[in-house]
């Protein structure tokens, strides 16, 4: 980085909280409205690369939580086990659950499905931020900057 | 083994106990035969949508199989354990070991050829590794390799005929097999289907012109070699053919191919033999020759042949097993296997040399051992089968060889002088002389107590000829005849090895065959695939993006242009009279034609500042208009979670663009021999094309079938209402999986492939 952009510095830590409430809230509504875990995996890999644009790949991979690639791990882990419940009660792998949690003043609808959109959601997230994060390292050495 | 080995070895008998496990199996095989009788059948189902069932038939056959296995792979392991002494990793090798004696017992016993298959392959694998044991050696690498490659091309062939087999007949079980013989028989892809299964068998019983790999794995360590290349894995081409002798024996293309290629495979063998220096290399040449007597004895119509193919079968199990042992020992005290190095051994040897004995006076067929009836049993075959000359004088050359390489191993090694130049030679330790002596004397024994042996030899001859009653070991012994053909035999037998030096010079000549024979194809084939890889590599994968680019392009065109032919679409006539009728309704514009208008012009814009800018960073932001374009297009054509989906990608793509492009430096100038013209038509004649085929599609009738179904159930079925988003979390779950697993591991693959690339760069830049 040749110089400071203080605007850009300024703004983006505050985006990057946004883009990845913006992220989680596309997530938790696709089930019913346009959105679901794979946009809400891109929104926050584009959160992730704009924070890196500005501060370096090393800071950025740093807010993403546990790193990318056990996020990534971790993502398709939990995508995998959301169908286990289904064979633990003698239906097919990745029959969808449904529970609706009564919180009093209304019923909280949970379900394997939403850990899968969620597996899916972390997956993308996981693996697209560490390619983003690694080509930049790479263009950082590149240009003999820190690794 | 080098000279350390020629050490008294330790008392290591760690490993002694895996024999147990083989003889448990022997016992086990023992006392069922005794109680039981023979066939034993069972079936359990495995893969029921496929039809495929674990189904065991034990019959004569495969008990003689099985008791060879087990009998023989016991001793192997009370052998090994005394070879493999000073082998660290020989814990490895045993465990290989009891892996091939598993898919061998399985491939023997099992009923459903697919099942067969599955453990054929199983053996090639492990005798691959096992092969390969001393993997630090490149010889042993590169013989390891040969014997897999070889054995399981012929894998393949054997699974395209099992295939056909089972399309015709409709049953992959080979007993339904056996008995549908007449409608085979009359199916026209017969013979592809036969030359196919033979191909299979031929290259895992080293037949002429896949013999090759058999020599060469005799880098394999000893144990393998006398308990693999002698006993078990080369005989399982043997068994299969066996096996189906009874449904293919009136063929005459079965018949002309067995008796033809097992003769010649015989001689070869024999002449082989006759060109190595090395023991184990001169055994492994006459193991060729009798797996190809054994294949000649198969394809003889006779039932007395199918007695002599069994009781051969086994003698040659009893004597070359020994064999190979006694190579292993002599190996092991001396450091050589070389005939022009050892002489004189009995001394310092005296267990070995008497186990060499017993076993050479069976390999060469004289009386009172076994070799000696199957000898018998041979020449009786064949004489009832009216071969022609030719054959029968084969056969003497093959048996008289037989004799001088009996006379070679268990004679000039050791006898003359008694001393051997060098160091002091130990005798082997008792682990590595029992279980041979113990084979060879059941070798010896067989032929005073038939008893034992006749009625598994009578069993198994009953697999493979049904026609046959009881089959009369005794009775078929002719001794006059046989007494006088053995006598020339072992005439002619002790002459090639009275001059079997000078023969080994002469036929030097043979040597300028090698340079067309199947091992020089082979070599050919293997330094050709490098080469073809390299070629294409270089043709396709060149680097270069706007020659991918190009590449694609045309291919879609060619898809586009192909489709349209293939389907002979003509949209342009539904889309003319859909513009007439539009004009005769008095030329309204569609509802939001706003919104469509909109869309258009975002995305000409984007590609016609596409074309225009230079500017990398430009060049991003107006490509990007023309997704955002067709974003807005989805947003109004209904499909609102597409739209959505497609601005997030197209942003996401910008960002991360925008964010590495720059840290990459300026761009490579233009090549100046860009086709720049060429491009430009390219590029527009595949967007004509896709136009065309676009327009082709939405002329025809769309089918919702999936549509209403997916919309219809989503909610009452899944729960939610966004159909786009069940279908992908729900409905088709497993492929989502699938599709994030390989994302993530793309991740996983990807990363060191570009540290790589990224620190050759680096060191490439100053």
């Amino acid at each position: 980085m040749t110089g400071r952009a203080l605007l850009l510095e300024r703004t983006t830590g505050p985006l990057y909280g946004l883009l990845l409430a913006a992220a989680v809230w596309i997530l938790l509504r696709g089930h019913n409205a346009p959105g679901g875990g794979f946009i809400g995996g891109l929104v926050a890999v584009a959160g992730t690369a704009a924070y890196a644009m500005v501060f370096g790949a090393t800071p950025a991979q740093r807010r993403v939580p546990l790193g990318p690639i056990p996020l990534a791990l971790l993502g398709a882990a939990l995508a995998l086990l959301s169908g286990l419940p289904a064979l633990a009660l003698g239906r097919p792998y990745l029959t969808h659950l449904w529970w609706n949690l009564p919180l009093g003043f209304a019923e909280l609808p949970l379900s394997t499905v939403l850990l899968f959109d969620i597996g899916v959601f972390l997956a993308v997230w996981g693996t697209l931020a560490g390619y983003v994060l690694a080509l930049l390292r790479g263009g950082e050495m590149d240009r003999g900057g820190a690794p | 083994m080098s000279a350390t080995a020629a050490h008294a070895p330790g008392w290591d008998s760690r490993f002694l106990w895996v024999a147990l496990l083989p003889l448990a199996g022997f016992a086990g095989l023992v006392w069922g035969l005794l109680h039981h009788p023979l066939p034993w059948r069972g079936a359990w189902t495995w893969v029921p949508s496929l039809g495929v069932e674990l189904a065991v038939h034990v019959d004569g056959l495969s008990a003689q199989f099985l008791a060879l296995i087990t009998g023989i792979g016991a001793l192997v392991c009370v052998y090994a354990s005394g070879y493999l002494a000073h082998e660290p990793r020989r814990g490895r090798l045993f465990l290989i070991l009891l892996a091939f004696m598993a898919a061998m017992i399985g491939a023997v016993s099992a009923d459903h050829l697919l099942i067969v298959f599955v453990f054929w392959e199983l053996t090639s694998l492990t005798s691959f590794l096992l092969v390969g044991f001393h993997h630090e050696d490149e010889a042993a690498r590169n013989a390891a390799r040969q014997a897999l490659l070889v054995t399981l091309s012929g894998g393949l062939a054997l699974l395209a005929a099992i295939l056909l087999l089972g399309d015709i007949t409709g049953s992959y079980s080979l007993q339904a097999l056996i008995a549908q013989k007449q409608a085979l028989a009359a199916d026209p892809r017969l013979p592809a289907a036969l030359i196919l299964l033979l191909t299979g068998c031929f290259t895992k019983s080293a037949q002429f012109p896949f013999h090759f790999w058999l020599p060469n794995a005799m880098t394999a360590p000893t144990p393998v070699s006398a308990y693999l290349h002698s006993a078990t894995l080369v005989k399982l081409g043997i068994y299969l053919m066996a096996r189906l002798d009874p449904v293919f024996n009136d063929l005459w293309l079965w018949e002309s191919a067995l008796v033809g290629v097992g003769a010649f495979t015989a001689v070869w063998g024999a002449v082989l033999a006759l060109r190595e220096r090395d023991l184990k290399r001169i055994l492994a040449g006459s193991t060729i020759s009798a797996l190809g007597t054994l294949t000649l004895l198969i394809g003889l119509p006779n039932p007395g042949a199918s007695l002599a193919a069994v009781a051969f079968l086994f003698a040659h199990a009893l004597y070359k097993a020994p064999l190979f042992m006694v190579v292993g020992n002599i190996d092991h005290a001396t450091g050589t296997r070389s005939i022009d190095r050892l002489m004189g051994l009995w001394r310092a040897m005296p267990w070995t040399a008497a186990v060499a004995m017993l076993a050479g006076l069976s390999m060469a067929g004289l009386p009172l051992s076994f070799g000696f009836v199957a000898k018998d049993l041979i020449t009786v075959a064949k004489e009832d089968a009216e071969l022609l000359d030719a054959i029968g004088y084969a056969t003497l050359f093959v048996n008289a060889t037989a004799v001088a390489v009996a006379a070679v191993a268990a004679v000039r090694v050791f006898g003359g002088p008694p001393e051997w130049p060098g160091e002091r030679i130990h005798e082997a330790p008792w682990r590595m002389i029992l279980p041979p002596l113990l084979l060879a004397l059941i070798g010896i024994e067989f032929e005073f107590l038939p008893d034992l042996a006749d009625p598994l030899l009578a069993a198994a001859t009953q697999a493979m000829a049904l026609e046959l009653g009881a089959v009369d070991v005794q009775a078929s012994y002719v001794f006059g005849t046989v007494l006088t053909a053995t006598e020339i035999t072992l005439l002619i037998g002790l002459g090639l090895f009275l001059v079997w030096d000078r023969l080994y010079r002469a036929l030097h000549f043979t040597r300028w065959l090698d340079r067309f024979g199947p091992t020089a194809g082979y070599r050919f084939l293997l330094e050709s695939l490098p080469r073809v890889a390299a070629w294409q590599t270089r043709a396709l994968q060149h680097g270069r993006l706007a020659g991918y680019l190009r590449a694609t392009l045309a291919g879609l065109l060619l898809l586009a242009v192909g489709a349209g032919l293939a389907t002979g679409l003509n949209p342009a006539e539904d889309w003319a009279r859909r513009l007439q009728d539009w004009a005769r309704d008095g030329g309204d514009w569609p509802a939001q034609s706003g919104a469509w208008l909109t869309a258009a012009v975002l995305m000409l814009a984007g590609a016609a500042a596409s074309v225009a800018v230079r500017d990398r960073m430009a060049l991003l932001m107006t490509s990007g208009l023309v997704g955002y374009g067709s974003a807005v297009l989805f947003l109004f054509a209904g499909a609102p979670d597409l739209a959505f989906t497609q601005f997030a990608v197209e942003t996401a793509l910008v960002v991360v663009a925008a964010a590495v492009l720059p840290r990459f430096g300026p761009p490579p100038a233009l090549a100046a021999d860009e086709p720049y013209w060429r491009n430009a038509l390219l590029a527009a004649a595949s967007g004509v094309g896709i136009l065309v085929l676009l327009l082709g599609m939405l002329a025809l009738p769309p089918d919702t079938t999936l549509a209403d179904w997916f919309g219809a159930t989503s909610l009452p079925q899944a729960y939610g209402h966004n159909v786009v988003n069940v279908i992908i979390v729900d409905f088709r779950a497993l492929d989502t999986l699938g599709e994030i697993t390989v994302v993530v591991f793309s991740l996983l693959a990807a990363l060191p492939l570009l540290g790589g690339l990224l620190r050759a760069r680096r060191e490439a830049a100053p």
